[in-house]
């Protein structure tokens, strides 16, 4: 029987697994159903006569606005349905100082849980099983395979272009009215720009956790050897005086001069964030008339693609600078200052003193920068604008606190008291979000504060020497305080507070790339056309054309990415 | 005497089918039924029964014909899995017979080197040839063709006489895993030749060559038939150890593509809009693919005369 | 073992110098692998990558070492300590339950596909091989599909040990067809004669494939059984999808993840953790060095 056998055993075969396929497809189709009847049958049987008295005695009224009193009637309401404990899991990431991003919520928690104390009511909020990732993405990756296996963590904290898919697939708490409710108090002194990064169509899904910079790091060192002032080149460029072409130029003459090696150094790997500023700096903008679509301006986008042209053309940026590592050339070559200007973000500040970059003249050995040599090497200054009569720019990407749909579902009586216990999920990230919690993980992962009163404590002398003493008698959770005691120690320098309060203003100037499904393919794409460029590959008109193809390759980009502008002729840039 | 028979079959094949069928089989169809679906984001609930149709194929279709860089992936993965196939099956080949001549005691140590990308984490295996491929003097190979004053300033391997430097790093680093593969199973496979073949072949005078040619390669067809067709179906869908050295751009981004990672970028790595069914269409055309090829190649290396009827059955 | 025949015939017979020879050239053809890999120990063993061979970048420190096994992953001050125990027993044990599940399993077949006839032996034998052609990662999407219906069916949906038991067993489903094929080539090799007697006495089918067909193919068992292990010790998609939720690390997850957070990480850890990875696997291979050589040579003697 050779392997052409027998059709009757391939075809009975074939029959089996397509009845089993589709009796499976019934079964997931008809699951939902019975398991609801099953629920509702359930809960009427454990509640007790007695318990539902007093539960239509304690009834869930409308958030108030003021902490004390909501989350003392949530928790009455629980209480009085038998629930004496909700309990919570939270997933964060980030850079390894951030870990506010998960002990936020612990100490939320804890100072929630004190309230009800001294309100002498017996219930409690327990965080759980609290997880960190190193990579910043990998909270909401997990969360999106998990949430319809129902693992998903009920808090997480990451960046907030995540909020569109989420939210258009239901898979995130819609906080619209907890928020509103909150908007005269708690949430009045959030800096208005950010509401934006958490609003989709409308509806908030998330509470901002925390916001950056993208600062042009101006290399004093060379500065001085070209006999500039590198703080006045920082205030022409934020007067709107300087533009890119004058950042070549100077970066031009410091590498003509031997005052430095490279002009302009900037990150690797992808485009986003930190390179679509320029695109921001031509006046590009990637939304229009139509909420629902992206738009790309080709104009801006070339000039882009041209000036980085120009600079690796020019051997001023490396050719192969997207390949470069982080830690071995990248970050070297700006402690080092053998650039002129580097492309960054505000963090770089405390990473140059956390991170063993520099590699001391004297000894010959690799250490961190202390406080003072980074303020003694650094200016820094807006993103240039683009050409003259544009403005500087700079971006941000807000951390955000995502509630997911399903929050709370480990606690007993889910489906009748979903509401009181995603109230609560609220109420943890709000908490969260108290004026010292953001101002202390402000300080210690150089992040900007996301609200007022957070930036009023950090000129609070006294707040900064309690941290910087590693006295953090403000968490009550021991659990937090622990976590941040050597962490504050070795970051509350008042070089760092002076910094992260110097960079404030660039809110003010900031641009929040759009919540939609597909700015994260453009994005990529424009890596790939920023690599052509710099290497030589293709000009910047070819390159332009490349993203555009893309886009039209793909039905679904297509549709809902508008082109407009077009790639402008006779414009051309040159240090 | 028939039931007997049924028993005696199933407690042997029962356990294998029920495993695969579950694990491999089922998966397999539901995949193939994704690809009709508006699978995203891992929403079952939502779109298990959003049937789209062709949807998904005619996107695909879409961009083979629009997407700038589809022809040059189309080439990439002819090269690269021909090219890496020869140096697996031949290499493997190769460091068994070489292996088989040495003393056991030596020859396991060589073995065991020839593992270790295998047994490396990908992750940890990409970060070991971004290094040691970099473009610029801090790349190991660079650094040592400097030394050697071989070259005078870095070359850029991933542009180097384009494709022919991205391929080369492709089928080197893929090539240096999939050996291993070939050398365990034919070194094992010679080691249960019966010995008494070689001592007679050198009784007969033969040549060391003799006996690779008249003993080992005969006695092992069926290893040699199963690592080819084997290798080839796992090089057509492999692309992990591709994707770092894309992502960090050691290999060009034009020619550093094979098809599977062109849609797996579409469709997988994205962040945020996962597009589940689009990823599920683009496998079952790659299945499809990879089906056809491997029952060629079983046709051509003759699979079915050594699928003949077992001597043994009662 | 003792005297090994096979060893002796083949290599009594080659010249000593051809032997050197072949030694010699098989250490140039691997002289990149101990290049990169030696780089990677010593980077574990230093401040910054090291990639030079001269090792002028090396400036030794034992920090990523200390780091790592504390499960910390920065220089820098924060970050939340992870259980390095913990992912290497949760590593281990799917390992080792994939290899032997799947070579169990597979031998089991590859028995009846080499000794019985029955309808669909050829098709189902080129079959398992064309489910190769399936990428993995793409496979995914069913294999999760299927893993939410035996949850839901059984109740145990968001249990840990039902996500660790299903990737055992699937991840071993994917291994069983390369098994048993292998498994087909070495029963097929065994003389038909040495069953016969036995089956013609009157012992069972089982019998037989346990008590003389299974100790013939050692070499066969060894070199499936690495295959299996290192296949469910390398695996990182399904850990990833089925085991990151409960926050349970493995290595590969792990080390996967601080790759791709480069930009904020030390990958001199990644070094130490990449290290790491592959000393249970050495050690593995150094203790079962003496019965792989026992299962290699064995060979066929009646």
């Amino acid at each position: 029987m050779g392997f052409q056998t027998n059709r009757t055993t391939i075809y009975i075969a074939a029959a089996i697994v397509l009845i089993v396929i589709i009796a499976a497809a019934v079964y997931i189709a008809t699951r939902q159903a019975p398991e609801t009847v099953e629920t509702e049958t359930g809960t009427a049987a454990e509640t007790t006569p007695a318990t539902k008295t007093e539960a239509e005695a304690v009834e869930l009224k409308p958030l108030t606005g003021n902490v004390r009193e909501d989350i003392v009637n949530i928790a009455r309401f629980l209480s009085a349905n038998g629930v004496t404990e909700a309990k919570y899991r939270v997933h964060g990431s980030g850079d390894p100082n951030s870990i506010m991003r998960v002990y936020g919520i612990v100490e939320a928690a804890a100072r929630l849980n004190k309230i009800l104390e001294d309100e002498g009511v017996n219930f409690k909020i327990v965080i759980e099983d609290i997880k960190f990732s190193a990579n910043a993405d990998e909270p909401a990756k997990v969360f999106q395979q998990s949430f319809p296996l129902k693992q998903e963590a009920d808090i997480i904290a990451v960046s907030y272009r995540w909020i569109s898919t989420f939210a258009k697939e239901g898979y995130l708490l819609d906080i619209t009215d907890y928020a509103n409710a909150y908007m005269g108090t708690e949430l009045e002194d959030y800096y208005d720009s950010l509401w934006s990064s958490v609003t989709y169509k409308g509806r908030i899904y998330a509470l901002p956790q925390d916001t950056e910079a993208r600062p042009l790091y101006i290399l004093k060192p060379v500065m001085e050897c070209l006999g500039y002032d590198a703080w006045d080149i920082a205030k022409k460029i934020d007067s709107g005086e300087y533009t890119w072409k004058d950042v070549m130029r100077i970066a031009k003459e410091a590498v003509d001069n031997g005052c430095s090696e490279w002009g302009v150094i900037h990150r690797k790997g992808s485009a986003h964030p930190d390179l679509v500023q320029f695109y921001y700096a031509f006046g590009g903008e990637f939304t229009g008339s139509n909420p629902d679509k992206l738009y790309l301006n080709l104009e801006a986008l070339y000039k882009w693609l041209a000036v980085e042209y120009a600079l690796a053309r020019n051997g001023l940026t490396p050719e192969n600078m997207l390949e470069w590592d982080w830690a071995k050339q990248i970050h070297p070559t700006i402690v080092s200052a053998k650039t002129a200007f580097d492309i960054g973000g505000t963090w770089y500040w405390t990473e140059w003193q956390t991170k063993k970059y520099y590699t001391d003249p004297q000894t010959g050995e690799q250490r961190g920068l202390t406080p003072e040599e980074v303020k003694e090497r650094f200016a820094y200054s807006l993103f240039p604008a683009g050409e003259p009569g544009k403005k500087p720019v700079t971006l941000s990407q807000p951390f955000v606190w995502m509630i997911s749909a399903n929050a709370g579902k480990l606690n007993p009586k889910y489906d009748d008291l979903k509401e009181a216990y995603h109230r609560i999920a609220f109420l943890l990230i709000l908490k969260a979000n108290d004026p010292d919690l953001v101002a202390i993980h402000s300080i210690v992962s150089a992040h900007i504060p996301i609200r007022e009163k957070a930036a009023q404590l950090m000129d609070d002398q006294q707040f900064v020497n309690k941290l910087a003493q590693g006295n953090l008698d403000m968490f009550i959770s021991d659990e937090a305080r622990q976590a941040f005691v050597d962490i504050a120690k070795k970051t509350a320098h008042p070089i760092n507070i002076e910094f992260l309060k110097s960079v404030t203003y660039m809110l003010e100037y900031t641009h929040i790339p759009p919540l939609h499904p597909s700015y994260q393919p453009l994005a990529e794409f424009f890596k790939d056309a920023v690599d052509f460029v710099l290497k030589g590959q293709m000009t910047p008109e070819e390159a332009t054309n490349y993203v555009v193809q893309k886009i039209q390759a793909d039905p679904e980009l297509a549709e809902t990415i508008e082109i407009v502008g077009s790639i402008p002729t006779g414009w051309e840039i040159s240090p | 005497m028939r039931l007997d028979r049924l028993f005696t079959l199933a407690f042997f094949l029962g356990p294998a089918l029920l495993i695969v069928i579950t694990f491999f089989f089922l998966p397999l169809l539901l995949t193939v039924y994704t690809s009709f679906t508006n699978m995203r984001n891992w929403n079952v609930d939502a779109y298990l029964f959003d049937i789209v149709g062709l949807y998904n194929y005619k996107v695909l279709i879409h961009f083979a014909k629009y997407d700038p860089m589809f022809r040059n992936a189309l080439i990439t993965t002819v090269v690269f899995v021909a090219v890496t196939l020869v140096v697996n099956v031949l290499g493997g080949l190769t460091l068994a017979i070489l292996t088989f001549f040495l003393e056991e005691r030596i020859s396991i140590h060589y073995r065991l080197l020839w593992l270790l990308p295998r047994m490396t984490p990908v992750a940890v295996y990409s970060l070991l040839w971004y290094y040691f491929f970099h473009s610029d003097a801090i790349g190991t190979l660079n650094r040592i063709l400097l030394l050697a004053g071989v070259i005078e300033k870095p070359i850029n391997w991933g542009s180097y006489m384009l494709p022919l430097g991205t391929w080369s790093i492709l089928i080197f680093v893929n090539g240096l895993v999939g050996v291993s593969f070939g050398m365990i199973v034919f070194y094992s496979a010679i080691r249960s030749i019966p010995w008494e073949y070689f001592a007679a072949a050198r009784v007969d005078g033969a040549s060391n060559l003799t006996i690779v040619r008249r003993i080992i390669v005969p006695m092992i067809r069926w290893h040699l038939l199963f690592v080819t067709v084997w290798q080839m179906l796992s090089l057509l869908t492999t692309y992990t150890h591709i994707f770092l050295l894309y992502e960090w751009g050691v290999v060009d981004r034009t020619w550093g593509q094979t098809w599977s990672l062109l849609v797996f970028n579409l469709a997988f790595l994205p962040v945020g809009e996962l597009r589940q069914g689009l990823a599920a269409a683009a496998a079952t055309v790659l299945v499809v693919i990879g089906a056809i090829l491997g029952l060629i190649t079983l046709r051509i290396l003759g699979f079915q005369r050594m699928i003949t009827k077992p001597r043994g059955d009662i | 073992m003792g005297e090994n025949p096979l060893e002796e015939v083949v290599g009594g017979s080659i010249s000593r110098r051809l032997k050197i020879v072949i030694a010699l050239a098989l250490l140039l053809a691997g002289s990149p692998i101990i290049l990169t890999y030696g780089l990677l120990i010593l980077s574990s063993f230093s401040t910054n990558m090291v990639t030079d061979p001269l090792l002028t970048d090396f400036q030794p420190t034992l920090d990523n070492w200390i780091m790592f096994l504390r499960g910390q992953i920065t220089y820098a001050t924060g970050g939340l300590e992870r259980n390095v125990i913990e992912m290497t027993l949760v590593t281990l044990t799917v390992a080792v339950g994939v290899a032997l599940t799947a070579t169990l399993v597979s031998l089991l077949a590859a028995y009846s596909i080499s000794r019985m006839e029955f309808r669909g032996r050829g098709v189902f034998t080129a079959g398992l091989i064309m489910l190769h052609a399936f990428p993995g990662v793409a496979l995914i999407i069913g294999v999760y599909m299927i893993f939410r219906i035996i949850g839901d069916i059984l109740g145990v949906l968001g249990e840990e040990f039902y996500a660790i038991a299903y990737i055992i067993l699937a991840r071993a489903a994917l291994e069983v067809p390369m098994a048993i094929w292998l498994f087909k080539g070495f029963f097929d090799k065994i003389p038909w004669e040495l069953e016969w007697s036995a089956l013609v006495d009157g012992a069972s089918r089982v019998r037989v494939w346990w008590s003389i067909l299974v100790p013939l193919v050692k070499p066969g068992i060894a070199a499936v059984l690495i295959f299996t292990f290192l296949a469910g010790w390398e695996e990182f998609i399904y850990f990833y999808v089925f085991l990151k939720p409960f926050g349970i690390d493995s290595l590969p997850t792990f080390i996967e993840e601080i790759v791709a957070a480069a930009e904020n990480y030390q990958l001199t850890i990644i070094a130490a953790a990449g290290t790491f990875y592959l000393l249970p696997t050495i050690v593995f291979f150094i203790l079962t060095q003496k019965l792989l050589l026992e299962a290699y040579s064995g060979g066929l003697k009646g």
